[in-house]
């Protein structure tokens, strides 16, 4: 094998894939970096098991292979290399990288110990890029972290038509976000379950190009990857199996009272008043006259309390929820003002952001948070 | 070749296991229209049990494999598990994407590493055929990590085959056990294992049937002590013993003895292999050569392995001090047999003399009671009592008898 590519394109493309690759390798040649070198293309390729990263960009090739290095001197080596083309080539079991006047010998693994990289689905259609990383990040907050309830860790991804929703949810909140993209059949209907936290990771990562695409493979019968695709980066990751629990019918439709609040006050005094809050306790919420009062602590301990101006529509109410899970709705809605909607003390709020006091409601993201039940 | 080359002398659980892959293999394929093809054959959840060296853990990962058998040949009919093409041998040296293969130099699987597999136990397969958890170890799951698995182990994700390997059925969980589909292993034939060292080892057929007779049915030590003069050696002087312990200083000396060659025994397993973990590692990580500088921030993943040496030597130390325990009942077995005339054969034939020259100048009942002796000496061993104390109570036990 040996090509020829751009000290600059090569940089960022090992350092892309080189992300994906584990910190602590299940096996030895899971550390490596897959070079494949085609027709004008250089691929690289790495792989833990769980996520498969792969880029391609442009190369003068002059001869063709795959190669095996390891990924974490690759990209040290790639990213402190001077600004001149970079000449990668085979020697028998070594690899020598050449550009400039400096030049590298590697060590290579084997190829043939590598396991199959999973091939990447049929694009299913495309969004922009950091329309759906924000969407990530909005409902990503909301699943859940214990790896034996594996299915509430999962970002549930649904897609009907044109319109896809994201929802995830760790029993305690649940968050739903619902955006536009332009699928590649119109009436295309899918759902998958993707870990959070790589999911998370992917999206951010995708962000450089214009739109990202993503791919479904065959749902259900246990075949599920997915796969995201930006700017001739493309990951792919493996679903989890389930589903979250059918959320349309817990998120209430009729409220007893809307209040309406500005976020950044807001989230400042409860970040305050939680100061005294002890873990798993509550902070308080009580709305009276277009005053929102908030409490925490108990009379025995310290306690603390703030007033804020606050427009209620509906009954007074007194309500407590956990200061944590208010705080992350309260950064994950992204609006200058909050509205949260009650039925009664006892039964979930539901949040979401509005651009303005007196502009409605944006529907597009709905976080929903359970209260705590006070007792006496 | 095919992957089922390593189980030996199990033909009925090959039989049954292919049987397995077989119906699995027609899940994947069958078309989603149609109606499922019989599957009875295949299930979701194995307990591989057997006496240590047959071949537990070779079974489930051939079994593995060939679950992950993407040969051409089979789309004509063959076998699933050539033991060629990708699926079968990333299966077998380790990296399948979908094999995970849990085993612990520990002496417990705890929690916290069964969370993580109850993760990985509901994603789904990267490769679209099936994700394997084989648990090496299933007898060293705490309670506590018992009862984690057991939702995972009893309805796992549909793509999901759960593996789990141990000595007898009574050293899993009751409730683990009802959830899993029991394959018993029997212990190999002294023939099967002979064959299969002269078979693949190359080794000459005289020094294979010894080696095969002499590991009482174990077939990696069967391996080792046909292809290694040092473990011969070492054997040879643990059935020595019963010739040291005719006085105290000779009993303290054969314990000090034996513990002495199970460090060296375990000193040099790791030389071997260690040195070539590391390097293989360093490689990966991008360290040429020996002595250079690894790369930033991965002097952890080296630290670890070095741990996971550390405390596989140990283990190893206590598995070659148990192994010359069995050697040296194996030898008072042998004499037991000649003294009550059974017609067995006996492990030991190449000592026949001093065999008959015991079993003429003791009798049955004090055979009996040293290898109480022994035994008692194992379960000390496994109680983590001090191996020089353990060993010397037992040598003196052997002449006191």
């Amino acid at each position: 094998m040996k090509f020829r590519v751009e000290r600059d394109v090569l940089a960022e493309a090992v350092a892309w894939a080189a992300r994906s690759l584990p910190a602590r390798p299940p096996a030895p040649v899971l550390a490596g970096l897959l070079l494949k070198a085609s027709a004008g293309t250089l691929s690289l390729s790495g792989f833990d098991y769980e996520v498969s990263a792969r880029v391609e960009v442009e190369a003068d090739v002059e001869d063709e292979g795959t190669v095996l290095v390891s990924g974490r001197l690759l990209a040290d080596i790639s990213r402190s290399l001077p600004n001149r083309p970079v000449e990668l080539s085979t020697d028998g079991v070594r690899v020598n990288v050449v550009c400039g006047s400096s030049r590298f010998t590697l060590h290579t693994l084997p190829v043939d110990e590598y396991p199959a990289l999973p091939a990447m689905p049929e694009a299913s259609g495309s969004v922009p890029g950091d329309v759906f990383a924000a969407a990530v990040a909005q409902v990503a907050i909301a699943a859940g972290r214990d790896d034996t309830l594996p299915v509430l860790t999962g970002v549930r991804i649904e897609i009907e038509g044109d319109t896809v929703t994201l929802a995830a949810t760790d029993r305690y909140r649940f968050a739903v976000r619902e955006f536009l993209w332009k699928p590649e059949v119109s009436d295309m209907s899918a759902v998958a379950l993707v870990p959070a936290k790589t999911l998370l990771d992917t999206a951010k990562s995708l962000t450089s190009g214009d739109t990202v695409s993503l791919a479904l493979a065959g749902s259900g019968g246990g075949e599920g990857l997915i796969g995201f695709e930006g700017a001739g980066r493309r990951t792919t990751t493996r679903l989890l199996e389930g589903d979250l629990p059918k959320y349309r019918t817990l998120f209430p439709t009729e409220f007893s009272a809307v209040a309406v609040i500005e976020t950044a006050p807001f989230v400042e005094a409860v970040k305050r008043v939680a100061l005294v809050a002890e873990r798993n306790t509550p902070v308080r919420l009580t709305f009276e006259q277009d005053v929102l009062t908030l409490e925490a602590g108990s009379s025995d301990d310290a306690q603390a309390t703030e007033r804020l101006d606050a427009r209620l529509e509906g009954d007074d109410i007194s309500i407590a929820f956990n200061p944590t899970f208010l705080l992350d709705g309260l950064s994950a809605i992204d609006s200058p003002v909050a509205q949260l909607s009650f039925t009664t003390h006892t039964k979930p709020a539901l949040l979401s952001g509005r651009p303005a006091i007196d502009a409605e409601a944006n529907e597009a993201y709905r976080y929903l948070i359970m209260p705590v039940r006070l007792s006496g | 070749m095919t992957v089922w080359d390593d189980v030996v002398g199990q033909q009925r659980v090959v039989d049954q296991l292919s049987a397995a892959a077989l119906a699995a293999g027609a899940l994947i394929t069958a078309d989603p229209a149609e109606a499922r093809p019989d599957s009875s054959a295949m299930t979701h959840a194995w307990l591989f049990t057997g006496p240590p060296g047959s071949g537990r853990a070779t079974a489930a990962r051939a079994f593995a494999a060939a679950l992950q058998c993407v040969s051409p040949d089979r789309a004509l009919g063959a076998a699933p598990g050539c033991g060629f093409c990708e699926g079968c041998h990333t299966t077998l040296v380790g990296t399948h994407a979908d094999v995970e293969v849990v085993r612990t130099d520990l002496l417990t699987i705890g929690v916290k590493d069964t969370r993580d597999l109850v993760r990985r136990s509901s994603l789904t397969p990267a490769g679209g055929r099936w994700q394997v958890i084989v648990l090496e170890d299933a007898d060293r799951l705490t309670e506590g990590a018992g009862n984690v698995l057991l939702k995972a182990v009893e309805e796992p994700a549909p793509r999901t085959v759960w593996l789990l390997c141990a000595p007898s059925l009574e050293d899993v969980l009751p409730t683990i056990r009802s959830r899993c589909r029991a394959l018993v292993l029997r212990t190999p034939p002294a023939e099967a294992i002979a064959d299969t060292l002269v078979r693949r080892d190359g080794v000459d057929p005289q020094m294979a049937a010894f080696a095969a007779r002499a590991a009482h049915g174990h077939i990696g030590r069967a391996r080792r002590l046909a292809t290694d003069e040092g473990a011969r050696t070492r054997r040879e002087e643990v059935l020595r013993i019963p010739q040291m312990v005719s006085d105290i200083g000779g009993c303290l000396k054969a314990a000090q003895q034996l513990v002495d060659s199970a460090v060296e025994d375990a000193r040099q397993v790791a030389e071997g292999t260690d040195a070539k973990e590391t390097e293989e590692l360093r490689a990966a990580l991008g360290a040429s050569g020996a002595g250079s500088r690894l790369p930033r921030g991965t002097a952890g993943v080296l630290k670890d392995l070095q741990d996971r040496q550390k405390r596989r030597a140990t283990r190893t130390q206590r598995d070659t001090l148990d192994r010359a325990l069995i050697d040296l009942a194996g030898f008072y077995r042998d004499v037991l047999a000649v003294q009550v005339g059974a017609a067995t054969e006996l492990c030991n034939a190449e000592l026949r003399p001093t065999i008959d020259r015991f079993a003429a100048s003791s009798t049955p009942e004090h055979t009996l009671r040293r290898i109480e002796a022994v035994l008692d000496c194992r379960r000390a061993l496994d109680r983590n009592v001090a191996p020089l104390l353990a060993l010397e109570a037992m040598t003196v036990s052997l002449r006191a008898a």
